[in-house]
């Protein structure tokens, strides 16, 4: 019941429309990358395919980490930015006009409304993900050679990057259900992007900052890296939701 | 009413809004990593700048591209909710005001709350120049004028962005599209200062600014020079278009 009441409400706040247009603007980045500067890409294949690749890294399939490497950060900012904009909406519908008291008195847990949007950021996150895998390779179709082993890398590349995003799904939430006020919510949401974008990437603890995961790419790390960030990315989101689900308890009491 | 007490009462509506907070956290949080890394400073003596310099410089770069732009985008969603909660912008067009001038009046305060973000990032630059004097043993505070020299571009430079931003949360009604476009069109300004048709984004104008200051500052570096003709012609007409767009639609969804 509460997944298609969130559902409802979510579709008047026009979130739908916003991440498959903001994955479509996202996923135009490579395919233009590719149109002015196919030549040096191309050629960069070539290189790759003579140097040796590191042992025990992910995906040998060199276009699908050459058109990441060249694109993902700024497809990523785009992803990131569209979750914390999605969750403070989601949120904003619910405080703008106090429908949130009218949900407090209905017979539903408080929780559920958590867990009701943040499946809903999760299915318009993978939208999203979607339209820029299709992005990626129609580039790989048109400049490379596209093949069964360049889609199944593709495939778990988009897989690990979705999940890579729970955690900054999660504490976007958790920052737009405390906050009452849209643009607080939205200013304490960029302010981490923001910080995201500062830290370095060669710390592996810093790049375990929430919003700093999903710059990460799968092709050319190390199997045991990957694992760590899988690992990361699930105990962050658990004890970000377990976070939530107990201010939510702990709020009542104040209110 | 005169411009100056509708202006008055548009700085009383966002006074307990504790956006300054948010600009100042940024703000903060921009100089932390120049000081952690205040030792890299002295290796781009290579590039040609001085390291005083290069601290300035890099912490502005950083500013301009992201952090700026986005906090002004978060402005504008103050400016525009603080409206539409309990429906005060109805209020306000309620009473015989002119609304071209109410609507000027809200892009003044998107401005001072703009020059409030890059006071606060020279100050805090000056108290982090400090810390990393003491820690480098090397003087890293340049004079106040110069500083000032390098904001005051940073400010007057992303002033038609500015009103881009303005026209987006006056005319788009739906906030997913105004704040999402805004914040969008932040992202690929790295990629527009490269190209020859910079002048005509003006997300891009700081960033290029910024950019192009970084290259007379270090000798051995060569960045595409601001030239003024095609640049500032096309700013005025953008930033002019923007603002009589946005003054003519002030409102236009609550007169219905």
């Amino acid at each position: 019941m509460s997944l298609t009441l969130e559902y409802k409400k979510s579709k008047r706040t026009g979130c739908f429309p916003m991440f498959a247009v903001g994955g479509a603007a996202a996923a135009a980045f490579p395919v233009l990358n590719m149109a002015f500067r196919s030549d040096m890409y191309v050629s960069l294949q070539d290189s790759m395919l003579q140097t040796s690749v590191p042992q025990n890294s992910m995906l040998q399939n060199s276009s699908v980490r050459i058109l990441l490497e060249a694109n993902w950060q700024m497809m990523a900012m785009v992803n990131i930015l569209l979750a914390v904009l999605g969750a403070c909406l989601l949120y904003h519908a619910e405080y703008a006009d106090n429908a949130m008291q009218k949900m407090r008195t209905l017979p539903v847990k408080a929780g559920r409304m958590f867990t009701g949007k943040f499946a809903w950021i999760i299915i318009m996150y993978f939208i999203t993900l979607t339209v820029e895998a299709a992005g990626i390779m129609f580039c790989i179709y048109r400049w490379f050679q596209f093949g069964g082993e360049a889609a199944a890398e593709l495939l778990q590349s988009f897989g690990y990057s979705l999940l890579l995003a729970l955690p900054a799904i999660s504490a976007s939430l958790l920052i737009a259900s405390l906050c009452r006020n849209v643009w607080i919510s939205l200013g304490i949401g960029v302010v981490c992007v923001f910080t995201a974008t500062m830290l370095p990437t060669s710390h592996f603890a810093l790049s375990l900052f929430p919003f700093a995961m999903p710059f990460q790419i799968l092709p050319g790390t190390t199997k045991t890296t990957v694992y760590h960030f899988m690992l990361a990315a699930v105990l962050e989101t658990t004890a970000l939701s377990a976070t939530e689900l107990i201010i939510l308890k702990i709020r009542r009491l104040f209110e | 009413m005169s411009f100056i007490s509708l202006l008055g009462i548009e700085f009383k509506k966002i006074r307990r809004s504790k956006i300054l907070w948010i600009l100042l956290t940024a703000a903060v949080i921009l100089w932390i990593p120049s000081i952690l890394n205040a030792e890299m400073n002295f290796q781009m003596q290579a590039e040609g700048i001085s390291p005083e310099h290069n601290f300035l410089i890099q912490g502005l770069l950083g500013m301009s591209w992201f952090m700026f732009p986005a906090s002004m985008v978060v402005a504008t969603v103050l400016l525009n909710q603080t409206e539409h909660t309990n429906k005060g912008l109805l209020k306000m067009l309620a009473l015989p005001l002119d609304t071209t001038r109410l609507c000027l009046a809200k892009f003044v305060v998107l401005l001072s709350l703009s020059a409030a973000q890059i006071f606060m990032t020279v100050g805090v630059y000056y108290v982090s120049a400090a810390i990393a004097t003491r820690t480098q043993n090397y003087d890293f505070l340049l004079p106040p004028l110069f500083v000032f020299h390098k904001v005051g571009l940073l400010f007057a430079s992303a002033i038609p962005m500015l009103s881009f931003f303005w026209l987006l949360s006056v005319c788009v009604a739906s906030p997913a599209f105004s704040v999402g476009i805004g914040l969008f069109s932040i992202v690929p300004s790295v990629l527009a200062i490269n190209t020859k048709l910079w002048f005509a984004y003006p997300m891009a104008y700081p960033l290029f600014v910024i950019t192009s200051e970084y290259g007379k500052l270090a000798s051995n570096m060569e960045t595409a020079p601001v030239r003024l003709f095609p640049w500032i012609p096309t700013a005025i007409v953008l930033t002019a278009s923007c603002l009589l767009i946005s003054c003519l639609f002030f409102g236009q969804g609550e007169r219905k």
